[in-house]
């Protein structure tokens, strides 16, 4: 009785479980495609160096009580880069003290499985390639960060020693090609799309967030530097600074 | 936002016609709850076809478990908005999701089935799982 779910995505409205490093995601699968993951409802815990969240549990701790009733949405939409993730396995199919379960056979998108009608299907563990293998590509450009200008943010933050602090980039009318990048480092906001790197998340309202779609952020340091540059491939004007452009 | 009362008729009907009380306001929640003693099996209903669509009919089949609840009753999330979030204050600290599944005695919450236990899964593997919940968990009496 009753669906609501527009896709053949097996893992569509499903709760998953994604690993990126020290940082563990919870949240219902939204979308997904060879690039990014998008969970809804979700929450993020991290491991800091001495192997414990800000909540004083280790990840296997959080992920047990998690298992056992349920996460708490702090983040309404979060979005992983794919090739971040380490693992993407149902959150029911979590079990804190076993091994990892081995690769299941995915479910074909073509054959709903779902007794009540819908186009979900319950899945077991699978690995993110093939999970990404019975989908078709779908063409959704994301923000990208060079390695340089993730391991700037990863320093400045890292020196602010503020917990669950994340790079806001926005952008606002202004500067001499008509709109204006900005950044700070700020804690996230309901309605923030959020993504995920090594160690910090990148925020962005609902308003940056479709404009910086497909744009590279870089870091230039030396004497020559420019510190860091927005790359935008859809801009058809650009200021000779690199911090204004024309959508 | 709530869905058209139209589209959820049929998921409210497919409880109450097997005799499962719906509390649509606050008040009703507080009425059926002046009495806390009593064991009740509470289903948080949705409109999610691949989860609740299992919830539902996995509910019904754990009413007729030898050891069960004294009392089932159901809100509907996302529709009676004001009679959810008061049965979630009744449940206690726990992070709200629809469906769910929630047993209560004494007042008090003595197991929960968040929705990623009933997600992908068939009425009848849901069912075992209360029923395994209610023997374990309930006096021999009920």
């Amino acid at each position: 009785m009753g669906t609501f779910h527009d896709t053949n995505d097996p893992l569509h409205g499903v709760t998953v479980v994604a690993v990126t490093g020290k940082a563990v995601h919870v949240g219902r699968c939204h979308e997904r495609d060879d690039r990014t993951v998008v969970l809804v409802d979700a929450d993020t815990h991290i491991e800091e160096e001495n192997g414990k969240g800000a909540d004083g549990r280790t990840n296997a701790e959080y992920l047990e009580r998690v298992a056992a009733y349920g996460v708490w949405a702090n983040i309404p939409r979060l979005t992983l880069e794919a090739d971040r993730i380490e693992s993407l396995i149902p959150l029911k199919d979590y079990h804190p003290q076993a091994e990892p379960a081995a690769p299941a056979a995915p479910v074909p998108a073509e054959e709903p499985a779902c007794a009540t009608g819908c186009d979900s299907a319950g899945v077991g563990a699978e690995t993110l390639g093939e999970m990404v293998a019975t989908l078709a590509p779908v063409q959704q450009e994301t923000l990208q960060m060079t390695d340089a200008a993730q391991a700037e943010v990863k320093r400045l933050i890292s020196a602010e020693s503020r917990p669950g602090l994340g790079l806001r980039l926005g952008v606002s009318s202004g500067g001499c090609s008509g709109m204006r990048y900005e950044l700070e480092f700020d804690e996230p906001k309901a309605g923030d799309d959020i993504l995920s790197f090594d160690g910090f998340d990148v925020l962005m309202d609902g308003v940056a967030s479709p404009v910086l779609r497909g744009v590279t952020l870089d870091f230039e340091s030396g004497l020559n530097g420019r510190g860091f540059q927005f790359k935008n491939p859809h801009a058809k004007r650009t200021c000779s600074c690199g911090d204004s452009f024309m959508a | 936002m709530p869905y058209p009362e139209v589209m959820v008729a049929p998921m409210r009907a497919e409880l109450t016609s097997a005799g499962v009380t719906e509390l649509r306001s606050a008040a009703d929640v507080d009425a059926f709850f002046a009495d806390s003693a009593e064991s009740t099996l509470v289903l948080i209903n949705s409109v999610c076809g691949c989860a609740a669509g299992s919830a539902r009919p996995a509910f019904k089949l754990s009413m007729d478990h030898a050891r069960r609840p004294r009392r089932f009753a159901t809100v509907f999330a996302g529709q009676d908005l004001e009679a959810t979030s008061r049965m979630r204050e009744v449940i206690g600290d726990v992070p709200p999701s629809s469906p769910s599944l929630a047993l209560m005695k004494d007042g008090r919450l003595i197991h929960f089935v968040p929705r990623h236990m009933i997600e992908g899964r068939d009425a009848e593997s849901i069912a075992d799982d209360l029923k395994a919940a209610f023997d374990r968990v309930l006096p021999e009496e009920e």
